[in-house]
């Protein structure tokens, strides 16, 4: 057989395989912030009996869903509703795939990793219909409509931002695209409306607040969850903030210089002292975002459902479009 | 006109600032609130041992009361409805039992067979006489009775309360004084608190130490019969615990040393009861 092949293949299955594990104790880090983080703002002190500081507090309630029962509704249709919590969890953790975490650390570069990026995130929307629409809960059905109201109508501005930095790059491959703002500067600086507009769609994009229409508490229960128990709910719980994550590791490598530090990098880090520089200042970087996002959950009310289908079509939109329009024009005109 | 963003701008600079101000969370089985000397926690009718209200409507407690704050109503021996207070307008607030008036249900007696003790009434009416009927003699009847029984049944002092007329919250309230016995021997139940506050507090440390002092594990019953040791979360004293409760009466905050000094100190008001009735 050939060597390449095995070899492209055992590289294929350790990335999965490693990006698969990181999302288990991505997800223990961002719940245990946002439980700490909301509860200091609140004035509250926030989880502190389970380990010092309270810092296992996640990961024992991750280990709870495990032991919880798991029930399916009397009329629920059990093959998609079983199939749901995949669906959600899967396009989170496959669109991990393509997170450029370092230089030599990035589980697949494609040179359309932008596009398969946002394709993968957007399947999660199905698997939300799926498990609104499978529960057999009204609540549930409810949820999941305006879920793929919203994520639909969020994909467009979410997507049409970026196209402005990509024309700019002249790449859709997230390395590529790094390595450009390596050369001409952070693309904030290049793109700073393109950055609002992408900020505020993939909020949206991730159910955050304050744009968590799909499990709004305090019209819908918990949304398309309502029926979930155990570690199908937890699979979604998994998801939910694993892409936050995600969400945060692209706006960084976006329009943050990704694993670029604030100042030159130093070329003659090469190697694997490189790769580690790179992760520092990536998760560094990413977590500052996942901070921001929480600090807005815990600022932000909710939005009302009709005017945020409205902030979609008739502002995000527009300007995302007028966005691309100047960088496109600037790009022919100052031959960048 | 306000710059659009503003108001967000300046919520998240709240919370921000929230984020480093102190906390006022207070942990509580750490840190306790500070419980005033005269804060007598929340008002309730007690219990004798029987399960009967201690309560015989004698309007004391609504006379002292500085504010005023007590009225109440109920009947007196002879059947008579008497109150206190302004007149209730409500029928549910007329009910003379005030767990009722409260929308609770009645608490059932907790020991109805030793309610139901027999006792040789004629023999009790005798006693009573021959002391004269009077209320200083309401010690020595006491002492007759307890002669003759072992202990101070329920109703012989039913029946001496009216053979004497004497107020039946007093003859309870001198029977209960000391010396005398209220239960069968055997009867002295020491109950230590395991809720979670008394737990985190150093319960474990008291149930230790009692069993230590009675020599019984909890659960148990000492060779004489005069103490149990039993475990709990219904002793319903977080604001004092650790806490343990001796038949009614809850004791706290305890420490080890507290504890048994308590129980030692009820062990010998009990031999001495026994004593007194054996000599």
């Amino acid at each position: 057989m050939d060597f390449e092949l095995l070899l492209g293949l055992g590289r294929f299955v350790l990335a999965t395989t490693l990006l698969l594990l990181l999302t288990v104790p991505t997800a223990f880090v961002v719940i245990q912030m946002e439980m700490k983080i909301i509860a200091q703002m609140n004035l509250r002190f926030g989880p502190n009996r389970i380990g010092p500081k309270g810092i296992f507090q996640s990961t024992i309630h991750g280990f709870k869903v495990l032991a919880k029962e798991d029930t399916v509704p009397d009329q629920a249709d059990r093959s998609t509703f079983t199939l749901a919590p995949w669906m959600v969890f899967m396009a989170a953790a496959m669109s991990m795939l393509v997170i450029p975490f370092a230089p030599g650390a990035i589980a697949a570069d494609f040179n359309i990793g932008i596009v398969y990026f946002f394709a993968v995130l957007g399947l999660s929307v199905v698997g939300l219909l799926v498990a609104g629409w499978a529960s057999y809960n009204k609540y549930s059905l409810l949820g999941g409509l305006r879920s793929a109201a919203q994520m639909v109508s969020y994909e467009i501005p979410l997507t049409l931002s970026i196209v402005g930095a990509v024309v700019l790059a002249g790449t859709l491959s997230f390395s590529e695209l790094i390595a450009w703002q390596l050369d001409h500067g952070w693309l904030l600086m290049w793109q700073p409306i393109g950055l609002g507009i992408f900020y505020v769609s993939s909020l949206a994009e991730v159910n955050r607040t304050p744009f968590d229409m799909v499990e709004a508490d305090s019209e819908l229960v918990a949304g398309p969850f309502t029926e979930y128990s155990g570690m199908r709910f937890g699979f979604f719980f998994f998801a939910e903030y694993v892409a936050l994550f995600i969400m945060s590791a692209i706006l960084v490598s976006l329009f943050f210089g990704g694993w670029l530090a604030p100042w030159p990098f130093p070329a003659q880090l090469g190697g694997f002292a490189g790769t580690l520089y790179g992760i520092f200042w990536f998760f560094l970087k990413t977590y500052i975002f996942v901070f921001i996002a929480v600090w807005l959950r815990a600022t932000l009310p909710r939005v009302r459902v009709d005017q945020l289908m409205g902030m979609a079509w008739k502002v995000l939109l527009p300007l995302a479009l007028v966005n691309l329009f100047i960088t496109a024009i600037a790009v022919v005109v100052f031959d960048l | 006109m306000s710059i659009p963003g503003s108001g967000i701008a300046k919520g998240m600079a709240t919370t921000f600032r929230n984020f480093f101000a102190p906390k006022v969370t207070r942990q509580y089985p750490e840190q306790r609130p500070e419980i005033p000397d005269r804060w007598r926690g929340r008002l309730d009718l007690i219990y004798d041992p029987f399960g009967e209200h201690k309560c015989e409507v004698c309007f004391q407690c609504a006379q002292v009361c500085p504010v005023e704050a007590i009225d109440m109503s109920g009947f007196d021996s002879e059947g008579n409805r008497i109150r206190y207070g302004m007149q209730e307008i409500y029928d549910e607030r007329r009910d003379p039992n005030a767990y009722r008036r409260a929308g609770l249900a009645a608490r059932p007696m907790r020991n109805p067979a030793r309610w139901d003790e027999a006792v040789d009434t004629p023999w009790v009416d005798a006693t009573i006489d021959g002391y004269g009927g009077r209320p200083e003699a309401l010690v020595a009847v006491f002492g007759a009775v307890q002669d003759r029984y072992g202990y101070l049944p329920e109703r012989a002092l039913r029946r001496i309360s009216d053979r004497t007329t004497i107020h039946w919250a007093q003859v309870f309230g001198a029977a209960g004084l000391g010396g005398f016995r209220l239960l069968p021997a055997g009867g002295h139940v020491v109950t230590v608190c395991v809720c979670a506050s008394c737990r985190f507090a150093g319960g474990p440390a008291l149930l230790a130490a009692l069993e230590d002092e009675l020599g019984i594990l909890a659960g148990e019953e000492t060779a004489d019969g005069a103490f149990s040791l039993a475990v709990g979360t219904d002793v319903g004293a977080g604001s004092i615990s650790p806490a343990i409760r001796i038949d009614t009466l809850v004791y706290g905050p305890l420490d080890a040393d507290k504890a048994r000094h308590v129980v030692h100190e009820r062990r010998r008001a009990a031999d001495q009861a026994t004593a007194g009735a054996t000599a």
